[in-house]
């Protein structure tokens, strides 16, 4: 596939610097007629042309749009790569007879692309190198399968996709057609001319395998139904994903795996494609669980799914596949932890996944990290420890003076007044209220993190309880006896409140 | 048929929070389960207010110390905005509390639209033994409150909702409290809704060594008036 552009009448050129110049990087149909080309300088095309349009090239709305088409053609194969900065590469192998056959499948897609009003060549070949070279080169564009060699003979070498410092050196001892460096001594080729020329001659014509890199991890599992009649009802789009669901469950038992992440994509009869996500926390494959979990997700859309003219094809890919055993049913409260899961996994589909937390303890001496909330969904996954009892080890052997019930997200400076320099505060102002304090506890010193740049002076936490019987986590940032030694103020900060 | 549909009618027009609950939880105080009838009850909706919003540590401390009886996973439902307000809840501080943190799931919402449902769908959960909802100023809804009634008395959870400053809206809930801290590690605890007798006023603190909350020396000069006639009327409801 290959260029972009919509029929437009008026001649309309598409320039971007190229090194110093403004060169014309695309134009339509109508200043192609006039006799610009791609890769004349704009001033020049001004020149033979004052009427001419020209616009600047927006290259991330491109590879926007590039996305989106590769996107797109994920209904025909899930391999498909990126070739930037206007070329998409599919791998069809095997999935051409859904379409009956691979003319057929290139039909469609032209025809597809054509109502989206994309311009684009296709070529289908034995090889990336010799597609690309089909697309690029042979107009128009031919499918040839088979015949690699007798189809890249009369090319250019540029279409092995080479550097154009190699092309031209090789012009220059008279190498200008693939057919002339395909049956040449590779040693000396190699020698003079580089490895690279070698290798993409051999990829080329299939004596080397060539990697495709798809644009997304291909799902181990995948599930799809096309619709001669598109839906739109969203009752139609559960209904598909509870029968997709169970074909999966097939597949998923005869394999002894579960479901951990599922996808499921939904192609628009526009060309539009919609992939809605859900995680869950333990390994899945009952259709019922799937279902449920995209009725949660569904609901939970900020922005309604959009049918348009309908989707006419479904699919369900599991993304990440864990092994599942069969259930044990009756060990010690199994069920209750699987009943929680369950619920983590609706809460989870419908508010996020970062929403449903549970809090572990880390190792660390600084309040603020020394717990974190973590995912639920990634912590059942990550590991069964949550650090827990080692802190309770720890903080048994240091006896730690008492730590606040909610901790502020930040601790937030307050105005402070101690009647001795490093001692508890006897006032303070936090949030426009003044608390007078009646009885304080501490200091605990717990000092910042030395080794790192940012750590900060050391801290001095105090318990404080105020008149009215409100107690607070203090503490100062800094003592006063070094500010003899150049260090800033000591800083009051309230970290936390106490029940 | 039309008999049936009666008796539909009457389950249906139960008052929510009384009933044939799954029984109480008694505090280990005499006056306060006397008024309570038993206990705190289970399996009903419960508000619980901070005096001010400078107290809501302490409503939380009480909320958490209430929750924690149950014995079961405990859920905490808190909006975004609450969470940087107030800060969020804190291992350690739960862990010194009394309340392992394993048993703890926190759920923080962008809205309490949120809340709400996501507190009903915990209830629907059989493994889960409490659930504290905290929302700030906003008001809940009586529907909504009526919602999370008939939730909590199906499931035989503790639902706990944590106000950060006392509502006055109408509600479904067996009780409404308003908590504020007092001085010398106690908190004051206002039982100013009671769907089961008369109210009440009382200064509590936490004792460690018996794990559950006792009087504390002071206390409010007005004792609760107990010899209230509709305490005997709920009485027999129930």
């Amino acid at each position: 596939m290959h260029g972009r552009s919509r029929e437009i009448s008026a001649p309309l050129a598409v320039y971007g610097k190229r090194g110093n110049v403004e060169l014309i990087v695309a134009i339509n149909e109508a200043a192609e007629r006039l006799g610009l080309s791609t890769g004349l300088a704009l001033a020049q095309a001004r020149a033979m042309h004052p009427a001419l349009q020209a616009v600047v090239e927006d290259a991330v709305a491109d590879a926007t749009l590039l996305e989106n088409i590769a996107d797109w053609c994920l209904r025909y194969t899930p391999l498909v790569a990126v070739d930037a900065p206007d070329g998409l590469t599919l791998d069809i192998t095997g999935c051409a007879h859904l379409y009956g056959g691979e003319d057929a499948l290139a039909a469609d897609l032209a025809a597809r692309l054509e109502q989206a009003g994309v311009a684009y060549s296709i070529a289908i070949a034995g090889t990336i190198g010799a597609a690309w070279a089909a697309s690029h080169f042979i107009k128009p564009a031919r499918y040839v399968c088979g015949d690699e060699r007798g189809l890249l003979a009369p090319l250019p070498l540029a279409a092995l996709r080479l550097a154009p410092e190699i092309v031209s050196s090789l012009a220059r001892v008279g190498l200008k057609r693939i057919g002339d460096i395909a049956d040449l001594p590779r040693a000396p080729l190699t020698a003079r001319f580089g490895a690279d020329l070698v290798r993409q001659l051999d990829r080329a014509l299939g004596r080397e395998h060539e990697p495709l890199n798809p644009r997304l991890p291909v799902a181990p599992y995948v599930v799809e139904q096309r619709f001669a009649e598109p839906i739109a009802r969203e009752d139609d789009v559960l209904r598909t994903i509870a029968r997709l669901a169970a074909r999966l469950q097939f597949a998923l038992e005869r394999r002894g795996d579960g479901a951990r992440r599922l996808e499921l994509t939904l192609f628009r009869t526009d060309g539009e494609v919609r992939r809605i996500a859900v995680g869950c926390s333990r390994p899945l494959r009952d259709p019922a669980q799937i279902r449920a979990l995209f009725v949660e997700r569904l609901a939970a859309l900020a922005d309604a799914l959009d049918p348009g003219f309908g989707f006419d094809m479904a699919r369900l890919s599991v993304l990440v596949a864990e092994s599942c055993p069969p259930e044990q049913i009756g060990i010690d409260g199994s069920e209750d932890v699987a009943e929680v899961d369950r619920l983590v996994d609706r809460l989870s589909a419908r508010l996020g996944a970062r929403r449903v937390r549970r809090l572990i303890a880390q190792d660390s001496h600084i309040p603020e990290i020394a717990a974190a909330a973590v995912p639920t969904q990634a912590a059942l996954a990550a590991t069964a420890d949550n650090g827990w009892p080692a802190y309770r080890h720890d903080a048994a052997a240091a006896e730690l003076a008492p730590r606040p019930l909610r901790l502020l997200t930040r601790p937030e400076p307050i105005e402070a007044l101690a009647e001795v320099p490093d001692g508890p505060p006897l006032r303070f102002r936090w949030r426009r209220a003044l608390h007078e304090v009646i009885t304080a506890e501490g200091p605990e010193r717990i000092e910042s993190a030395w080794w790192s740049e940012h750590g900060g002076p050391a801290r001095d936490y105090f318990r404080v309880e105020d008149k009215s019987g409100l107690r607070f986590w203090l503490f100062r940032a800094g003592l006063y006896r070094n500010l003899a030694q150049g260090a800033a103020a000591p800083t009051w900060f309230l970290h936390g409140t106490f029940a | 048929m039309l008999e049936q549909l009666r008796q539909q009618l009457r389950s249906l027009e139960k008052p929510a929070g009384i009933g044939d609950g799954p029984g109480v939880l008694p505090f280990g105080i005499a006056a306060i389960d006397e008024t309570l009838g038993g206990g705190l009850m289970r399996g009903a909706l419960h508000e619980i207010a901070a005096a001010s919003e400078a107290h809501l540590a302490a409503a939380t401390g009480f909320a958490l110390r209430l929750a924690a009886r149950m014995h079961a996973r405990l859920v905490w439902l808190v909006e975004d905005m609450a969470l940087a307000e107030s800060g969020a809840p804190y291992g350690p501080g739960l862990d010194a509390f009394g309340l392992a943190p394993e048993r703890l799931l926190t759920v923080n919402v962008a809205h309490v639209r949120d809340l709400l449902w996501a507190m009903e769908e915990v209830l629907r959960c059989r493994a889960v033994g409490a659930v504290i909802g905290e929302v700030r100023g906003s008001t809940v809804g009586t529907v909504a409150l009526r919602r999370l009634s008939l939730a909590a008395a199906e499931s035989g959870a503790l639902a706990l909702l944590l106000r950060a400053s006392p509502a006055d809206e109408a509600s479904t809930a067996a009780t409404r409290w308003v908590v504020g801290a007092a001085p010398h590690d106690c908190l004051t605890a206002q039982l100013v809704r009671n769907r089961r007798g008369p109210a009440g006023s009382w200064i509590l603190q936490w004792s460690d060594s018996d794990e559950r909350f006792i009087l504390a020396h002071a206390q409010p000069v007005a004792a609760p008036a107990l010899d209230r006639p509709y305490r005997q009327i709920a009485r027999q409801v129930a």
